[in-house]
């Protein structure tokens, strides 16, 4: 069917017509679905028509239209322009409208995506995304398709601090799991970037644990670098799984994640030496999974794990036996480390310079603060919410066919605590 | 038949003669009910069965005498106790009173009979009656009135005092009653035996959760009202400041001196004390609600296991089928 003239001018019209309120945008959008193939076939005509609407007000059609020209491969020197009209439709776009089209913002976001990531200049689309996002969930706690992109972009663009801004919401509703992976994944990676170690454990952990019914490749990567995280952060790592981890995790994980979980022995050991050389030896492996960075952070967490086990043995100690003891080469240097974990509030202590003796000390927080309050408080708030909502969950999955099916299968059929009538059987 | 009275008595009651009045009420009524109660079944024949079978409709009067002491125009009402009335002659029994009246006499050498007590909604006309013949004991009885009914909308208790008056009415001077304000007295003693009858817990105890529900809703009702009345007096200060309702010098040196008050303890010590006592509060709910969201989130756990995890229920319970 040819797109002549006509008819183009009639979808303009109708598109500026009907994007007033709510009702008018959804016939809008049953219009513009019939309209598909028309749309798919004449996309190089569609170009022009962008000019005449307004994309703040007629959202909708001006996204059917951009998806339609985006829709064609796109040389280099038209994508520095494409990537700025779609920008320029991003910031201005109403929300409401293409809510009611998802799919139709999504792709046209992930092609923006790609034409940044083509341009190799990906700081030009953190903020866009981030705008696209925003627009698109229904409330912070919703994660969006979009999600791991804008993360992706954050890490390739190096500006890890907006990552962060958009990590601290909790998600409570997923649309797809593979978008909860990558999130979690490039999640923590960020978090890893920013020294953030127990937020980026977290969302290692979720990864690893999440509901899956087969391995993914995300998932193995997620682990070996929970193994070198929860090194680095806590300085031990249990290799049993919690009780809610899916149980094709549990059995095949371990398998991909040889070389790490010998690593961790050698960590266990407590000798520097010892795990240097295992990292001397396997250089290549870490180096294939771009872990090295990160085991490199690990050999040096060591100095600090050794000397927090030293606050639990000594009152006082001079540097020059710290330095033996943690294998340091001077008493200079474990001035210097010792300085550092007090900033960093992993230990407490009092360096006293004349005689160079350290005096490890105990957490002088008292709980007897305001302050304290209000964060107890805040957690109490918080956790009342959460109890809340699990309850909430917990109730709906009782009522889950799927659940109640199982459950009923395996009771016995008289129990002889109670004769109550639930079938043994239960079939739906 | 009520109208408030003018003759310049205040009258001060105490607790224990409501407590009384209402346990020799209650004794009465529960045992005036028939053993078994059958429930009243509205057909026409048996009409006259029904109405001779059932139990009394109308809640039984209980009489008896209220004692206390009067000094000057302050009449104060302590102790009562109960009479017969004698429905042939509309009186109360005369020997028994009198012998009771001898018998506190040596216990309590100050209490003289002050009047006599009844229940019900509203003063009668055969009231009057009995009013009259203790007139010869006390020369103005007081008649108080307690209203058996329950009216959980009513706030104030239903507890009425009478007092006889000679009006003259259509040219006849006759006697009738008037209401009285009066207020409530207590003494120590008597305080904490009404506190203990008002708390009465269930017989078994009930489980440790009840009564802390029932302690913490004690707790909870108490400040709400602390709430609302410092909230009513403070809108009556603002609108005293705006200028809505005239100063009170008095209300307001009350006011200040109940604020220099407050403060009781006010020292370093005493704010590290109390806010590291209240901290450990704080962190024991956090604990209980961290040990609750646990104990679902597991519960949560087994059930998405049951019901999505292929194979991860090794072991347990096989079916039995």
């Amino acid at each position: 069917m040819n797109l002549n003239m006509n008819s183009v001018e009639t979808l303009v019209a109708q598109i500026q017509g009907l994007s007033g309120s709510t009702s008018d945008v959804n016939h809008l959008h049953t219009l513009l679905k019939q309209l598909e193939e028309l749309f798919k076939s004449e996309s190089s005509r569609l170009a022009p028509l962008l000019t005449e609407l307004d994309p703040s007000i007629h959202s909708l059609g001006y996204l059917y239209i951009l998806e339609a020209c985006t829709s064609a491969p796109i040389s280099k020197e038209q994508a520095s322009e494409l990537v700025l009209s779609v920008g320029r439709f991003i910031n201005l776009c109403s929300a409401e409208q293409i809510r009611v089209a998802p799919d139709k913002f999504i792709s046209v976001c992930k092609r923006f995506k790609d034409q940044v990531m083509l341009l190799e200049d990906p700081m030009r689309g953190v903020a866009p995304m981030l705008t696209a996002l925003q627009k698109l969930q229904y409330s912070s706690e919703q994660l969006t398709t979009l999600h791991p992109d804008f993360l992706l972009l954050c890490l390739l663009a190096k500006c890890y601090k907006t990552g962060l801004s958009i990590l601290e919401d909790d998600i409570f509703e997923v649309d797809q799991p593979r978008d909860f992976f990558l999130y979690c994944y490039y999640g923590g990676m960020i978090c890893i970037g920013q020294k953030k170690f127990s937020k980026a454990l977290e969302l290692l952990h979720s990864v690893v644990t999440a509901p899956m019914s087969v391995l993914n490749a995300i998932a193995i990567e997620a682990y070996k670098k929970y193994i070198l995280v929860s090194l680095i952060h806590l300085g031990q790592f249990s290799s049993s799984f919690p009780k809610y981890t899916s149980s094709v995790a549990q059995r095949n994980l371990k398998n991909f994640s040889q070389p790490y979980l010998e690593l961790v022995n050698s960590y266990c050991t407590g000798k520097i030496s010892e795990l240097e050389a295992f990292v001397q030896a396997n250089n290549e492996k870490f180096e294939s999974d771009k872990n090295l960075g990160l085991v490199k952070q690990v050999v040096s967490s060591m100095y600090k794990r050794n000397i927090q086990r030293l606050t639990q043995t000594y009152l006082t100690l001079s540097l020059e036996d710290i330095a033996n003891t943690v294998q340091l080469n001077s008493a200079k240097e474990a001035e210097m480390h010792v300085l550092q974990m007090i900033q960093d509030g992993e230990i407490y202590a009092t360096i006293n310079q004349k005689d160079g003796m350290v005096r490890f000390l105990e957490d002088p927080e008292q709980y007897k603060t305001c302050e304290m309050i209000e964060l107890i408080d805040s957690s109490i708030q918080r956790i009342m919410m959460l109890s809340r909502k699990l309850t909430d969950m917990d109730e709906q999955l009782s009522c889950d066919p799927l659940y109640l099916g199982k459950a009923g299968r395996d009771r016995q059929r008289f129990d002889f605590d109670d004769f109550d009538t639930v079938p043994s059987k239960f079939t739906v | 038949m009520a109208s408030s009275s003018s003759s310049g008595l205040t009258f001060k009651l105490h607790p224990l003669v409501i407590v009384n009045i209402s346990d020799h009420y209650t004794r009465i009524k529960s045992q005036s009910l028939p053993p078994s109660t059958t429930p009243h079944a509205p057909s026409a024949s048996n009409v006259a069965d029904a109405e001779s079978s059932s139990p009394p409709q109308q809640s039984p009067r209980v009489f008896g005498c209220v004692i206390g002491v009067q000094r000057g125009r302050t009449v104060e009402i302590f102790n009562s106790f109960e009479l017969l009335f004698d429905p042939l002659t509309h009186s109360l029994d005369r020997a028994f009173l009198e012998k009771k009246q001898e018998l506190y006499k040596k216990v309590f050498p100050n209490f003289y009979i002050l009047g006599w007590y009844s229940t019900g909604s509203d003063a009668q006309e055969s009231d009057m009656l009995i009013h009259r013949a203790l007139m010869d004991i006390n020369e103005s009885p007081v008649f108080v009135l307690l209203n058996p009914s329950i009216n959980p909308a009513q706030k104030d208790l239903p507890v009425t005092i009478f007092e006889s008056e000679l009006h003259v009415i259509d040219g006849i001077p006759q006697l009738i009653f008037v209401r009285s304000g009066y207020t409530i007295e207590t003494v120590e003693a008597e305080r904490i035996s009404i506190d203990h009858v008002a708390h009465l817990k269930p017989s078994d105890g009930g489980s440790a959760a009840t009564q802390l529900a029932a302690h913490l809703t004690g707790i909870h009702s108490a400040i709400k009202m602390l709430n609302s009345r410092i909230r009513g007096l403070h809108h009556y200060l603002l609108a005293m400041q705006k200028g809505d309702v005239p100063v009170e010098n008095s209300l307001l040196r009350q006011v200040s001196s109940l604020l220099r008050r407050l403060p009781a303890i006010e020292s370093e010590k005493f704010q590290d004390d109390f806010l590291m006592e209240y901290n450990d509060t704080l962190l024991i709910s956090y604990l209980a609600m961290f040990t609750n969201c646990s104990s679902t989130m597991n519960e949560l756990v087994d059930k998405f296991n049951t019901a999505y995890d292929r194979q991860s229920r090794r072991g347990g319970r096989s079916a039995f089928i």
